[in-house]
This record gives C-alpha cells, structure tokens and sequence, in this order.
C-alpha cells in the first residue's frame, strides 16, 4: 500500500492543462477561450507544487505565488481588452475578427442555422360564463 | 507501423479513457443543431471512472489518497463542464469549482499559504471580475458565437492527443517501482551498523537457499540494469555483502545513493546552491537522512515562515519585479479601458 505518489499530481496537471488546450481551441466566446487559458495555468501550478513537495523545496511554491501575481496582471490587462474588443463589434465572438487572418486562409463562415429558440406556451384564457357584475358607484370612484 | 501496434498493444490501458473522453468531450463541446450532450455526458464520466479505476487500483484506501481522488476527480468534472457550457456565466461557476478543488491539491502539496492566495486572488477577484464583464457585455442574453465551436473535432483531438501522450511518458518516467523498493534497501544498508543488521536486510551470503538473499540478488540485477554507469561499484557492494564488510558496505550505499539522485535529473552537480528554500537539489545528504523507502516529508511545517524567508532571500529581485508588474498592469488596464468617455466627448 503507496500513498499518492507524484506520478498522480503530473497526471492531474496534464489533464487539466489538455482540457484547457481544448477549450481555448474550440470555443468562440472571448471570455471563455481566457478562462481556458485560467484553466491551463492551474494544471501547471499543481504540477509546481506537487514537484516543491516532492523534491522538499520551496523554490515551487514561490513559483506558483509569482504565478499567481502574473495571472492577476494578465486578468486586469485581459479583461480591459476584452471590453474594449466589445464595445468595437457589440459582440464576444472572435470569428468576428477574422480578417486578422492570415491572407491565404479561409474565412469561416457558419452554414448551419442556429437551433430555434424554445417555443412558449400561450398562457390558457378563461370563457367568460354568466353576466358580468354590476358595479356599484362608490366601487368605481374608489379605485 | 509494428511499433505503433505494440505501442498501443502497451500502453491501452493509460490510451483508452484518454479515448473515451475524447469522444466524450467532442459530443459535449457545444455545436449548434447538432449537439448531443447526453452521450457525451455519459462517455466522459466514463473516462472519469475508468482513469479513476485505474489509478486507485495501484494505490491503497489512505486518507490522502481518498482526499486526493475527491479533489482530482471535481477538478476534472469542472473543468469537463467549463469547456462545454452555453452559457459563460455557468462556465465561470465551473471555473470557480476548478479553483476550490485545485485548492485542496495545494493543501495535500502542504502549501497552505498558496490555497489562500489562490481562493483569494482566483475565487474571490478573478471569477467576480469575469462575471461582472459577462453581465455587462452580454446582457441579452446568450449570444450565437456560445452556441457553436470552432472545429470541435480537431480541437478535441488535439487536446487529447496531448494528454495522452503526456500520460504515456509520465508513466514510463515514473513506474519504476523496482528501482524504488532497490533504493529503499540501500538506504536501510546505509543506515546500519552491524552485520546482523545488514543480515538481516540483505540475507546471509553465506547460507544456500535463503529466500531473502535471492531477492537480493535479483536487486542488484535490476539496479545494474538501471544504473549501467555504476556496473562495477554494485560488483563491488556485492563483494563486500560476501565478505560481511560493514563500513565499506555502508559507504557504498550511501554512493549509490548519491549517484541515482543525479541519474536522468538535470542537477548541476558542482554548483553551490542556495538552501533558504529547503533542500538544494544537489545536496546527496538530503537522500542519506531517510531511512524507509517511503516519501519523506522535507517541507517546514512553518509554511508561511519559510516562504517569506525564501522570497526575501533568494528571490527578493523577482518579488520587487512582481510589484512592478502589478503596477504596470494596473495603469495598463485603466488606460485601455478608459478610453471611451474621451471618444464619447
């Protein structure tokens, strides 16, 4: 019987940082290709520190606190972009920003119509049955 | 084409949740008309279990490894959910739950400090940053550009290609069990004192049969197999094993053991290096002081003592840059997003 050895953390680490690669591949919204890229940078902060834990040195922990500080930077700067792409095209999708592109690529465009929104449910009416109630004068003039 | 097929004849066991979450997460990742979430749900917590299954298999039911899977398994599942959300206010929730998990990693890492820092500067401000510029900018709602991916299939296997590969060489590095439970010998032979200890250890050469030194023996073999450039020094530990030679034997030991820490490691061997922040690297006294085969524990336990000495002494510089970017960043963020009012005026 082992305990956790730091095979396991690496392991960790690499998963987070591949699920990461592949939310900053595939998505379109600004705002969640830099959360992906948040994503990649916890993995390698749990690589750090299960390296500084493993080998007795704290040189891994400093690292992940100067980490920290960067991604602190990075969000502030980030974000500050992000609102500033967005007040340009009043959207967050790249594929907005495609004539960035290099000039021999193609231009994505979406053929696929979107899924309709889901359709609401009209709300029931009741038949009127009977006469309608007489109103009486001090009722009116008290609403 | 042969090697790919032993390759993977190999290595199927570590390659197959790497598979099925690739599947799993292609099914999840959000593509207009045709996505199907339900399968890809299914698939993923599939790899889930299946990576689980494998690597509990090979590890005992400690608290720390209970704790460990709890926190590595939502780690995961947040992070499974982040990429595949519609909605970025929820993948920003999702995003929390991978700070808070990774949290509890830092915390069995014993680094208290760094899980404060962490929920802090992560939980606290980054996630409430994101949240307040999603509200902000999308406030219709979800927009088109959540509904579809961007070449779902490559991007996906791509990131699963990278991990597993990463999943292949970290296995390869690091399931070298014989040569640990060799080392763990050695350091015990480096320990002792008499030759009734090192009998003990290492079986008596003298006496025909005895379980224990054929074991033995089949270590030396392995360590000569694993340290080819220590051929002769394991000959010789062998020889002094025969003759019962205690203080040669001993003083072997502790060689050997200073030679694996430099094997496969890129350890600068004559530099002096600083030691305010534990262990220097290449200090072989540090591998002397442990006397079992398991994990020593070296860290101070005074976790924040300890990082303040360490980043007022050998990184006083980096932390004095550190404040300057902060600075920087500061001023950078207010200049670009402060640019409207001027425009609008």
């Amino acid at each position: 019987m082992t305990p956790v050895g730091l095979q396991s953390y690496l392991v960790l680490g690499a998963i987070l940082f591949g699920l990461g690669a592949i939310g900053f591949l595939a998505r379109r919204n600004l705002i969640l290709m830099f959360l992906s890229a948040e994503m990649m940078v916890q993995g390698v902060a749990v690589n750090l520190l299960a390296f500084s834990r493993f080998r007795g040195n704290l040189g891994g922990q400093v690292l992940t606190l100067f980490m920290i500080t960067v991604a602190a930077c990075e969000a502030a700067i980030a974000l500050a972009l992000i609102l500033m792409l967005y007040r340009r095209r009043k959207s967050l999708d790249v594929s907005l920003w495609q004539e960035l592109r290099e000039p021999d690529q193609d231009a994505v465009i979406d053929e696929e119509p979107l899924p309709l929104p889901p359709m609401e449910e009209p709300s029931p009416r009741l038949t009127p049955a009977g006469p309608a109630p007489q109103k009486r004068e001090e009722e009116v003039s008290h609403v | 084409m042969t090697r790919v097929t032993s390759f993977l004849g190999e290595n199927w066991t570590l390659l197959s949740p790497a598979l099925f979450g690739f599947v799993g997460i292609y099914f999840l990742l959000p593509q207009g008309r045709r996505s199907r979430p339900l399968p890809g749900a299914l698939l993923g917590a599939a790899a889930l279990l299946l990576a689980g299954w494998l690597l509990v298999a090979a590890v005992g039911p400690l608290p720390e490894s209970i704790l460990f899977y709890a926190f590595a398994g939502l780690a995961i599942l947040g992070g499974g959910l982040m990429i595949s959300q519609k909605n970025p206010v929820h993948a920003a929730l999702s995003f929390a739950l991978i700070v808070l998990a990774s949290c509890g990693i830092f915390l069995l890492n014993a680094a208290p400090f760094l899980m404060a820092a962490t929920i802090i500067v992560y939980a606290g401000a980054i996630v409430v940053t994101f949240l307040f510029v999603i509200m902000l900018a999308q406030q219709a709602g979800i927009s088109e550009a959540d509904q579809r991916s961007r070449e779902q299939f490559l991007a996906s296997l791509a990131g699963f290609v990278l991990i597993g590969g990463l999943l292949c060489v970290l296995h390869r590095t690091y399931q070298n069990n014989d040569l640990d439970s060799a080392m763990a010998t050695l350091r015990q032979v480096a320990d002792a004192n008499t030759p009734a200890e090192i009998k003990e250890i290492m079986g008596d050469p003298k006496k025909m049969g005895d379980p224990k030194k054929i074991r033995r023996l089949a270590m030396m073999e392995e360590l000569k197999k694993q340290l080819p450039q220590e051929h002769t020094e394991i000959d010789n530990l062998e020889g002094d094993w025969a003759r019962m030679d205690v203080p040669a034997l001993t003083s072997r030991a502790r060689r050997l053991l200073s030679s694996h820490v430099r094997v496969g490691s890129l350890v600068p061997t004559e530099k002096h290096l600083s030691k305010n922040s534990g262990v220097a690297p290449n200090d072989p006294d540090a591998w002397k002081t442990t006397s079992s085969g398991a994990l020593t524990e070296r860290l101070p336990a005074r976790n924040v003592a300890a990082l303040g000495k360490s980043l007022f002494s050998d990184y006083l510089i980096p932390v004095e840059l550190a404040g300057m970017l902060l600075l920087v960043a500061t001023i950078g963020a207010i200049a670009i997003a402060g640019r409207r009012q001027e425009a609008l005026r």
